[in-house]
């Protein structure tokens, strides 16, 4: 007879397949890209969603890979992008968020209009999820 | 297109490249730059009285990209 703990780890590697999470993320996905931006569907699916997901993201129990336990001193590195990023957002911000002075968000905003585009972001939205949970 | 709107979709693309490129540069053979998703994990395991807050911030963060992006 199978321990408790074996079952567990044998359904958790289930969820840990690409294509068992891509079986859950795509129509999830195209579901969500349905919804147009401020409406009260695509807030409500974004929080239930995102809720849900949050909470069992906090749960200890899911599949882990492995990571280090510290950073080497490189890790500086990733301060140029994030760097960049905040220099760039908050110039464009204090610019007044306009057509000549976009923030990311205005700048995403066309482009989120589209359904293949608005799917795609929630696809790219659910994969980034599970690719910190599992950390 | 105005300059400043240049500047910005240009400093969006950079920020874009860069990250890019230090992820590449990551996974190469021997590379002493951690990956993106160990630097989450680092900081995912940051706990403060016993409360997962490094886990809850960027879990918030991310809940938070969704709403800005898809449902504001």
């Amino acid at each position: 007879m199978e321990r408790p703990e074996e079952v567990w780890a044998e359904r958790a590697g289930l969820w840990t397949r690409p294509y068992v999470m891509g079986a859950v993320f795509i129509p999830l996905s195209l579901l969500g890209g349905l919804f147009p931006s401020f409406s009260l569907a695509a807030n409500l699916y974004v929080l239930v969603l995102g809720g849900a997901l949050l909470v069992a993201g906090m749960s200890s129990r899911m599949p882990k890979i492995a990571t280090p336990q510290e950073l080497p001193s490189a890790v500086v590195w990733w301060l140029i992008p994030v760097g960049l990023f905040v220099v760039v957002e908050v110039a464009t911000y204090a610019g007044g968020s306009t057509l000549d002075s976009p923030t990311l968000s205005l700048l995403a905003d066309p482009l989120l209009e589209s359904y293949p585009m608005r799917s795609a972001a929630y696809f790219g939205w659910l994969i980034a999820f599970w690719g910190m949970v599992r950390r | 297109m105005s300059l400043t709107r240049f500047l910005a979709i240009a400093g969006f693309v950079a920020v874009v490249v860069a990250a890019v490129g230090l992820e590449w540069a990551a996974r190469r053979e021997g590379s002493r730059i951690p990956r993106l998703g160990d630097v989450a994990a680092v900081v995912m395991r940051y706990e403060a009285g016993g409360l997962p807050v490094g886990r809850l911030a960027l879990l918030g963060f991310w809940m938070w990209c969704g709403w800005h992006f898809l449902a504001r």
